[in-house]
């Protein structure tokens, strides 16, 4: 096993850096000639990655616009461009509702927050409540992400967290979610407020 | 993963915690060919599937343990993660699926004679797992038959 100094989800280094990632694929694959095992090796490279913060350690300012809806339909240009230069690739999918629908999954979601009976027609039966939840808000991160990625191609990944949970209406109503989530009663909500946010 | 000094205390807490497995019996195979003559699979713990393919599940006790597969003719396009953590930065793999699951770094290795032929399959099993059970007993036999079957002879594995 190689060992890498990278922080979690970047075990080869670098995105966008294929060069670098061979370098770690070769540094890998040289283990295969080694005599006897087990095998656990440093890769020699000596560097810090930036540490993710969370979404609590950043302090929440006044959002840029005041409706998550509105403001999730002010960044749809940008997430599109963002597809459009990546030959289709996108993080969103779990959810499998189209992007142009999100503003009906962020009513879902302000909806679910305010205690009322909330659900989305799109929810498979066979997917809970709470976990399909899971599936709307790695959809809406990661459409904010990728749109703020095409608006700023330069940014760095630490102000895109930043941006994301201390300037958006978005980051406030996930912060508010996981709140929501946290105090609920049943159990299987609890388990999921720790992956929406912390 | 970084260096233990360079996490936070409650990440560095978990890490020294984590209930890692250890096998001291593992036997030790050399390999029996070059690596441009071997057949190479990928296999990652970083949650990815095909898109449309049934998400891993975040409430599962201990977390979930079976595996997805992802068909190596399967485009970055359409290649997800639903992975039960946000203890990571999603930002790399957004920008570039090679980061943590290399398929275009494994065709070029062919393509420049490095590595003999990849396997028509990759496999997907979710990471952060407190309970690894269900892969020792069932998940990581299955795939390891599947890779077997398929002639596989080198498995590189990825985590997050």
């Amino acid at each position: 096993m190689l060992a890498v100094p990278f922080f979690f989800g970047n075990a080869l280094g670098e995105p966008d850096n294929p060069e670098y990632q061979h370098r770690i694929l070769q540094a890998t694959f040289d283990l295969l000639d080694r005599n006897h095992g087990p095998v656990l090796e440093q890769l020699p490279d000596d560097m810090v990655p930036d540490v993710l913060v969370q979404g609590s350690e950043l302090t929440a300012s006044e959002p840029e616009t005041l409706s998550a809806a509105d403001e999730l339909t002010s960044l749809r240009a940008y997430y599109e461009q963002w597809v459009n230069a990546h030959d289709g690739r996108t993080a969103v999918g779990l959810s499998v509702i189209p992007q142009r629908r999100f503003r009906g999954v962020v009513r879902f979601i302000e909806g679910y927050i305010s205690g009322e009976e909330s659900d989305i027609k799109e929810r498979p039966e066979d997917v809970s409540v709470p976990q399909f939840i899971r599936y709307c808000v790695d959809d809406l991160k990661a459409f904010y992400y990728e749109a703020r990625m095409a608006q700023r191609p330069d940014g760095a990944d630490r102000d895109i967290h930043d941006w994301f949970w201390s300037k958006t209406a978005m980051g406030a109503l996930t912060m508010a979610l996981a709140q929501r989530m946290r105090d609920d009663d049943d159990e299987a909500a609890k388990a999921v407020a720790y992956g929406i946010a912390r | 993963m970084p260096k233990l000094e360079v996490l936070g205390e409650i990440q560095r807490k978990s890490m020294l915690m984590w209930p890692c497995l250890e096998h001291d019996d593992a036997p030790w195979t050399p390999m029996a060919k070059p690596l441009s003559e071997s057949k190479v699979a990928l296999v990652t713990t970083a949650g990815l599937h095909v898109r449309g393919d049934k998400p891993f599940i975040a409430t599962q006790q201990g977390g979930d343990t079976s595996f997805r597969v992802i068909p190596r003719s399967t485009g970055a396009a359409d290649i997800i993660q639903s992975h039960t953590s946000i203890g990571f930065d999603h930002t790399g793999i957004y920008r570039d699926l090679n980061v943590t699951f290399p398929i275009d770094r494994l065709q070029e290795l062919v393509d420049q004679g490095k590595i003999g032929s990849l396997s028509d399959n990759y496999y997907s099993y979710m990471g952060a797992l407190r309970d690894v059970t269900g892969i020792v007993e069932d998940s990581g036999p299955e795939v390891a038959r599947r890779l077997k079957d398929e002639g596989v002879e080198v498995v590189l594995l990825t985590p997050t």
